[in-house]
């Protein structure tokens, strides 16, 4: 399978502070792959360097064949295969849910509004929430705004989508609906990078899982060799105090 | 046309003159305001139509008309009824320099009020239910809790509005008042110099906003102190 | 009021002149202000430094005395410019018209200045990361997510900035500008009932700000019809 992200010693600081520190991870077409640690790990750090939200201080990053530098075309390029999803949803609050959807195919793919319509149309029905589409962001629920905040990025038909604690911000009763939607499009074959808690979908979805701690990649493995012996002390720690709840 | 820099640097001691006055006019009608604007506060937040209709009345007066006009209607309107002219106050209502602070006092009253509100409003509801829950009466609650925290979040707006009762005070110059604008406008009669006259004048008034804002700063950085961060 | 009957029509024509310095400061104030918040959010500090003096010394000075500037002294400037061609012109003045409404609208602008910057920078950061992760270009981001937003978080500071101006407008009666209040002032010399004139003054200004205040709210209406279900 080809290489689709490549980070390679990757370092980022702010300030003096070493958030990043000698980062290097593969993750291959179609895999999926789940991001964990303590807060403050640099777990999401790590996934905006991929789209370059946050530029990297030194190493290499490579998405899809492009390397990442200050090459606004090529970030340009690299922003379109790769989607995104926020904790926050960081929906427009001044457009409806379809021109949340239509927005960046028309402007960024320039496609025509009809044929741009259409594919909103089907990724909300995919999401399930088709009826919803004229409404405005405020007057859904925060688990049908993440839905929409899927459907939006789906629209630019990415190769890779990134997930940056999709669920952190919703109520109990709400995560599961935005679980099942991520659960299909693994399914589907999509390459998926996540940032999240549930490791319940992290068992029975990624391909690998990459714990990290204090800027580090402490360990990758496989769902089934890390929740039943985490190499390192760190990890064990991690989920005696994430499982214990 | 000459400018002439040296003009400026003569002008400011005379202008200076005027800024005991300017100060006086400020300082009076900035305790005249803010007394009445507590009345008119409390009045506002009854639950009393009869208070309230009155309140909001004043506010949508004294916020809807331009200031000139004010004092227009009290220095120059006011005389016209003979039982103005008759009544105790008179001493007091022939004097410009009274009419300014009234008018100054009345109309920074109706939007003092209305920023102490926004302060007001603008305390969490659950800080004040945590008062209830602790069994702090009405009293305890609003003068330990509510009034504290809302004078903080009023800070800000109340440092603007001295500012703009400074800027205020220039207008007592059109009821012959010699505040700071007052003399300006007499040195330039004389000269005919207006750009280096006015320009010391505004050289003053920046000053002083300068003094105010960087006052108001110490007081909120001292008032603020339990949410500073190490 | 038949005391004022023979007045109205002076009362009439102050107010198209209130009307006239209203929107012509209005277009300058609004013009002053994108310029004067561009200069603040650009990368230029000479551009900064400027935009910055600007709103220090208009937000700081009297507005009077800034109106007393413009007219005398664009009254200097303007006469000595043409006496350089015509030494026997005397005295050339900036119309008081002219005068009042620019620097009306040079102080004016020096607020809005502060409210646009505000509400460019006021645009939630999370939702600029989303644009950039669509890849949306940095003009696309300015019109699409920016600009729609900077009008709702603009508005209520928007709509007091409309109220100082049309306040201001009684200044322009100082300078001469046969506006109400000066209208007021005429008749007064005539009639003497300076409290019924100046109340009139007083009254007409109140419907004035009043317009202006409901026009607002229902603009603040519409721009927020999208937070309609907002919980």
């Amino acid at each position: 399978m080809a290489d689709i992200i490549v980070l390679e010693k990757m370092n980022k600081f702010y300030g003096t502070y070493h958030a990043l520190k000698d980062v290097d991870l593969t993750i291959a077409k179609g895999e999926k792959v789940v991001v964990c640690g303590p807060s403050g790990s640099g777990k999401s750090t790590m996934i905006r360097c991929i789209n370059r939200l946050e530029e990297h201080d030194s190493g290499r990053i490579v998405v899809g064949g492009q390397e990442l530098t200050d090459d606004e075309k090529k970030i340009d390029l690299v922003r379109r295969e790769v989607g995104m999803v926020f904790q926050s949803f960081n929906l427009f609050p001044h457009m409806t849910v379809l021109e949340n959807l239509t927005l960046a195919p028309r402007l960024v793919r320039k496609m025509a509004t009809g044929e741009a319509e259409a594919i909103a149309m089907k990724y909300l029905t995919r999401v399930r929430i088709p009826d919803q589409a004229n409404k405005y962001p405020s007057q859904l629920s925060g688990g049908q705004q993440q839905r929409v905040a899927i459907a939006r990025a789906l629209c630019m038909n990415p190769e890779v989508m990134l997930f940056d604690e999709p669920t952190s911000a919703l109520d109990p009763e709400m995560i599961s609906e935005v679980l099942d939607v991520m659960t299909d499009l693994a399914r589907e074959g999509m390459t998926m990078v996540c940032v999240t808690h549930e490791m319940g979908f992290a068992r029975s979805v990624a391909d690998r899982i990459v714990f990290m701690d204090q800027g580090e990649i402490v360990e990758v493995s496989t769902p089934a060799e890390f929740f039943a012996a985490p190499k390192s002390e760190r990890a064990r720690t991690f989920l005696g105090q994430i499982l214990a709840h | 046309m000459s400018f002439d820099l040296s003009l400026i640097a003569v002008s400011l001691p005379k202008i200076l003159q005027g800024l005991g006055l300017t100060l006086n006019l400020l300082a009076v009608s900035t305790l005249f305001g803010l007394i009445l604007a507590v009345g008119i506060l409390l009045m506002r937040l009854s639950r009393r139509a009869w208070l309230i209709w009155p309140a909001k009345a004043y506010i949508y007066f004294f916020r809807g008309t331009p200031l000139l006009v004010q004092l227009f209607v009290i220095y120059h309107g006011l005389p016209q009824f003979g039982f103005i002219r008759q009544s105790v106050l008179w001493p007091l209502l022939r004097e410009p320099y009274w009419c300014s602070v009234i008018a100054l006092s009345l109309n920074t009253a109706a939007y003092v009020s209305e920023i102490l509100r926004g302060g007001v409003l603008g305390v969490d509801k659950g800080l004040i239910e945590a008062g209830k829950a602790l069994g702090l009466s009405k009293f305890q609650r609003t003068s330990r809790i509510t009034a504290p925290l809302a004078v903080r979040l009023a800070l800000p707006a109340y440092s603007n509005e001295i500012v703009s009762m400074l800027k205020s005070t220039a207008l007592a110059s059109t009821v012959t008042l010699m505040e700071m604008t007052g003399v300006a406008r007499t040195i330039v009669a004389d000269t005919f110099a207006p750009y280096e006259i006015f320009i010391a004048a505004t050289i003053i008034y920046l000053v002083l906003v300068w003094i105010i804002q960087t006052g108001f700063t110490l007081v909120e950085t001292y008032a603020n102190r339990h949410v500073r961060k190490t | 009021m038949s005391v004022l009957d023979g007045w109205w029509d002076d009362f009439f024509f102050g107010l198209m002149t209130v009307l006239q310095v209203f929107f012509v400061a209005l277009v300058i104030a609004v013009a002053c202000g994108l310029l004067g918040a561009s200069a603040k959010l650009s990368k230029s500090r000479i551009l900064r430094a400027i935009a910055q003096a600007y709103t220090v010394v208009f937000r700081g000075a009297p507005e009077l005395l800034v109106l007393l500037l413009f007219y005398f002294g664009m009254a200097i400037t303007l006469t000595s410019i043409v006496q350089a061609f015509d030494p026997s012109v005397k005295f050339i003045d900036l119309p008081p018209f002219w005068a009042g409404s620019i620097a009306i609208g040079l102080i004016v602008g020096a607020y809005m200045t502060e409210t646009f910057r505000g509400a460019f920078l006021g645009v939630d950061r999370g939702q600029i990361e989303a644009a950039r992760a669509l890849s949306l270009k940095r003009h696309q981001i300015f019109r699409y997510v920016r600009l729609p937003q900077m009008w709702r978080l603009a508005l209520p500071n928007f709509g007091n900035h409309m109220l100082s101006i049309m306040k201001d407008t009684a200044l322009v009666s100082i300078i001469g500008l046969e506006e109400i209040l000066f209208v007021a002032k005429m008749a007064n010399s005539l009639i003497h009932r300076p409290f019924l004139l100046y109340m009139t003054v007083a009254l007409i200004y109140l419907a004035m700000t009043t317009v202006i205040t409901f026009a607002v709210g229902w603009l603040e209406q519409r721009a927020n019809r999208h937070l309609r279900g907002a919980r």
